[in-house]
């Protein structure tokens, strides 16, 4: 009973991150994170465009789309927060170093 | 030695003037200047003529206006054409299901990261930015060209 009960909310919360649902299914908290992780997501689009090998720019677009759908349907707070922060970092990484390769 | 000068001045002056005016020689005669000098060039001038008139009028004109590059201007067309290609080309859309009308979340079933995507292609496509907020809610082909045709000016 207790188990059912979880799945139950499991069910409920899995209505979170990145979604089909409209937005009204999400709380104002919920929706502020998927802008949020959208807004890393296209960041990360922009950067990658600043690679400038072709082959380099197609691998990162790649395992930039893999890790964010991987991730899609997290549920956890915790662990949705540990990714965005990691996503932010790789960001930054890819920033820095494209600076860097620049100068 | 300053009428030499003077004379090698007239004369390619007269040289454009030559070849953009093919008629008027009483036209041509006062815009040389009447001194005595230049009576004998205006004549040098005139038997030239026909061998100036045979050239190409490229470099002359080239001289007298200034030509500038720019992309062919847009149309709600050709907006369209190329939005709807770009969409064909991506491929987690079936070309056969796209319409221009078709909701990318509702009808082909995409999600929120793969509609950032398409943004994207379309930003790298008409080469101009599209900020996060107003792009968050293109979610058809149609808002899509209806955007662009905002941003860029394009009425019908």
């Amino acid at each position: 009973m207790f188990s059912s009960h979880c799945q139950c909310v499991i069910v409920e919360l899995s209505d979170m991150a990145v979604t089909r649902l409209p937005h009204a299914a999400l709380s104002l908290k919920q929706f502020l994170q998927r802008q949020k992780i959208l807004g890393i997501y296209r960041n990360m689009l922009r950067t990658i465009r600043q690679v400038p090998d072709e082959g380099d720019r197609k691998y990162l677009r790649d395992w930039a789309r893999d890790e964010f759908k991987r991730n899609k349907n997290a549920t956890d707070q915790d662990a949705i927060r540990m990714m965005v922060t990691q996503a932010n970092n790789h960001l930054e990484e890819l920033q820095k170093s494209l600076a860097l390769a620049r100068s | 030695m300053a009428a030499r000068v003077l004379q090698h001045c007239v004369r390619s002056l007269a040289r454009p003037s030559l070849r953009l005016t093919s008629g008027n020689l009483a036209v041509r005669a006062a815009a040389v200047p009447a001194a005595a000098i230049h009576r004998p060039l205006s004549f040098a001038a005139d038997s030239r003529r026909t061998r100036w008139l045979g050239q190409s009028q490229i470099p002359s004109v080239g001289v007298l206006c200034r030509q500038y590059g720019d992309l062919p201007p847009l149309t709600i067309e050709s907006i369209k054409d190329r939005v709807m290609y770009v969409l064909k080309l991506y491929d987690k859309i079936n070309p056969e299901k796209l319409q221009t009308t078709s909701h990318f979340m509702k009808d082909l079933g995409l999600d929120s990261l793969d509609q950032v995507e398409i943004i994207m292609a379309m930003e790298d496509e008409f080469g101009f930015e599209i900020p996060d907020a107003e792009a968050e809610k293109l979610m058809s082909p149609d808002e899509i060209v209806q955007y662009i045709a905002d941003k860029k000016d394009v009425y019908e």
